[in-house]
């Protein structure tokens, strides 16, 4: 897999707007630092995170999932920072997190860091591994690391429509039955499946405490 | 938990007794992994865990001479026998989930593949994506119709009604010319950012989302790697330089993520010195598009600065260009809904960027011309400019290139409407601005990502340079008698 050092960024990533006129008054010095990890992840709301390789959709399904833009392109590398947002899902909000893609949990990159820190240090109702439907094959043995770890997983196989254009046909049914994980196809980009994935997600996530009178 | 991967004896036994040790107190308890999982990265010497660990952690040693023993057992190294089996595990389980119902045939999409990366083929593709993409498009479109018209209804219809007002609001002169008259904050600043600045840079941002989206820039990468190993970059340098081409300040902040310190500092360098960003080269082009002699001058010296300076920092600086190693996604049609947004998200963000620096700029030289500190840096200057054979009308454009060159380059623009300057004088003008250090936001990411020292080395250096090389094409043009 020698696909695994590219980086190659847009810089996109950063075309989230801080915008505000007044925030970049400082003579446009305005503070660059990259949040690592937003603080903010300590809220009471069940969170979710998607993670992935590179150049798999993560940022198309975070869009499709919480109506957020997150830069998206084709090519790897576009995410190289931490985007947070929320959904509805049912009758709770969930929070959901888009990480940069990583290859394994050895990480060669800065960002690749990134999103195994996050995996490893915080509590997750829920981790989406985005697949590529055409590349299973590569994209698996991440899955297999994600579930030494223990994690409630779901594996998101995404890009379905340019698999069938490939003419691969995938059985989620044994994938699921020998991962042990709910499995779900999908083509984000068309909007197909994320449906399927609410509802996945639903029986995952465990219904909110109830609210404690003050 | 039953372990899906079941690895090689050696490797099953080091995890039993790693899991063994690791019932007792260890510093990585704060980390949510499953004991199985911890051993497994140690035994792959995961650096993150690994420096978690003190020195004086009871079982460093025993877990040091646990891989070692483990290792020995192997005939390859213990991450590849890790990362091979679940490689195999994973094989195993795509066969059983994957129907293959037909082979492809080499499709469309495939020959046009083919046709991007070979040389050949590539080179005019590339030619035809900058004349129709850059030159027609953003040059002739953006700089020129859209920046004509929106410049022209500054002219008419915004500035006389901000002059009048203020006039009529504010009695005293001086606060008059902070708002209006030819340096103030609406009537130049905001008239800079929107009417000049604000076309170029959506219509090549939109062009690059394009771009971005069809998947032809890791094509574009693969095929310029050789070119730019003259330059000690690799072919993942592809991406920030053209993104450079927009936005030097993004590109900057993304050189991060080539490989090694050695890249990062090269691309960060060129990209200070001869990328100019699009609302740059965007004036410049539109500045000079009646005389296609002059632009070629431009591009030209630009183009021969880039690769020679390059090449010799490629020379001066120790050490070897990193690989390339990157991932081809598939050739797509872009969503022209991603594309718009991306564009409008990015359009956002760059005229937030500019605006506030464009307004302090028209407040700081509204303070400097009150003070006189301008008159002083002016004059300092404008011998420079003379002999660069510039009219004195430019220096101050000069002094606002330390703000934001494009800003400067929009100034110029301001002095050629005014029929100023003749075609020799903008080549010479256009090349020393491109030069010179893009912006302050630039400056500042520049510090962030390469520390104060290397920043300071290359403005000591960009700056005389910029200066003498306008000298050198001054004194060639004159000797050469060439006249655009």
């Amino acid at each position: 897999m020698d696909c695994h050092r590219c980086n190659s960024h847009c810089g996109s990533g950063k075309g989230t707007p801080k915008s505000g006129l007044f925030k970049n008054w400082s003579l446009g010095l305005r503070n660059q630092q990259q949040p690592q990890i937003p603080d903010e992840l300590t809220v009471a709301d069940a969170q979710i995170a998607l993670v992935g390789m590179p150049n798999v959709g993560k940022s198309v399904l975070f869009h499709a999932l919480t109506g957020i833009y997150a830069t998206v392109s084709n090519y790897p590398g576009t995410t190289v920072e931490v985007s947070r947002g929320v959904m509805r899902l049912g009758e709770q909000t969930v929070t959901v997190i888009d990480t940069p893609g990583m290859y394994s949990l050895l990480p060669i990159s800065e960002e690749e860091a990134v999103s195994k820190t996050l995996l490893l240090t915080h509590d997750f109702a829920s981790i989406i591994h985005v697949v590529d439907g055409k590349n299973l094959g590569r994209m698996l043995p991440l899955t297999l690391q994600l579930l030494e770890l223990d994690l409630p997983l779901i594996l998101a196989i995404n890009m379905m429509d340019e698999a069938r254009r490939l003419g691969l046909a995938l059985h989620p049914e044994i994938l699921s039955q020998q991962l042990q994980i709910p499995v779900i196809l999908m083509a984000a980009g068309l909007n197909q499946g994320i449906q399927e994935l609410k509802q996945t997600l639903q029986q995952q996530i465990p219904a909110p405490p109830l609210p404690l009178l003050v | 938990m039953n372990s899906l991967v079941i690895y090689p004896e050696a490797i099953e036994q080091a995890i039993a007794q790693l899991e063994q040790w690791l019932q007792h107190p260890h510093p990585w308890q704060n980390y949510r992994l499953t004991p199985r999982s911890l051993a497994l990265l140690l035994l792959q010497k995961d650096p993150q865990l690994w420096d978690a660990c003190p020195p004086d952690f009871p079982q460093r040693l025993d877990i040091e001479h646990l891989i070692l023993e483990t290792q020995e057992k192997l005939s390859e190294p213990l991450s590849l026998a890790i990362a091979q089996t679940r490689q195999q595990q994973a094989q195993h389980l795509e066969n059983q989930a994957l129907l293959i119902t037909d082979t492809p045939r080499l499709s469309f999409v495939e020959h046009l593949h083919r046709l991007t990366v070979n040389p050949l083929t590539g080179f005019p593709i590339l030619l035809l994506i900058l004349y129709y993409g850059v030159y027609k498009f953003v040059g002739e479109f953006g700089a020129g119709v859209l920046v004509d018209g929106i410049e022209g209804f500054f002219e008419e219809q915004i500035n006389p009604v901000v002059d009048q007002i203020t006039s009529q609001l504010i009695p005293w002169p001086i606060l008059q010319d902070l708002i209006a008259h030819d340096y103030g904050i609406i009537t130049l600043g905001i008239r800079y950012a929107v009417a000049i600045v604000l076309p170029v840079v959506a219509t090549y941002f939109l062009m690059f989302s394009l771009l971005e989206d069809s998947g032809y820039l890791p094509r574009l990468s693969l095929m310029l790697d050789r070119l730019f190993k003259i330059l000690g970059l690799s072919g993942r340098a592809v991406i920030p330089m053209v993104l450079g081409l927009g936005c030097d300040t993004m590109a900057t902040m993304v050189t991060r993520t080539l490989t090694t310190q050695r890249e990062r500092l090269i691309a960060a360098f060129l990209l200070s010195l001869a990328i100019p960003c699009a609302a740059q080269w965007g004036v410049i082009l539109g500045l000079l598009a009646q005389k296609p002699a002059a632009l070629l001058v431009w591009g030209g010296v630009i183009f021969a600065i880039f690769l020679g300076i390059g090449y010799l920092t490629a020379r001066l600086l120790p050490g070897t260009s990193g690989g390339f190693y990157m991932e081809i996604p598939p050739l797509r049609l872009p969503k022209l809904r991603n594309v718009l947004i991306k564009t409008w998200v990015r359009m956002k963000w760059y005229f937030w960027e500019v605006l506030p620096l464009f307004i302090w700029a028209s407040v700081l030289i509204w303070v400097g011309r009150l003070t006189g500190l301008f008159d002083a840096i002016i004059r300092l200057i404008e011998p420079i400019a003379r002999a660069l054979g510039l009219p004195q009308e430019t220096a101050p454009i000069f002094l606002y290139g330390f703000f934001r060159r494009d800003y400067g380059a929009a100034g110029l623009f301001d002095i050629q409407q005014q029929g100023a300057l003749t075609g020799n004088q903008l080549v010479v003008a256009a090349v020393v601005l491109t030069l010179f250090l893009p912006c302050v936001a630039q400056l500042q990411m520049l510090v962030k990502e390469q520390g104060l020292k290397n920043t300071i080395w290359m403005v000591v250096f960009i700056i005389p340079f910029a200066f003498f090389i306008g000298y050198v094409l001054h004194l060639s043009l004159t000797l050469l008698g060439v006249n655009f």
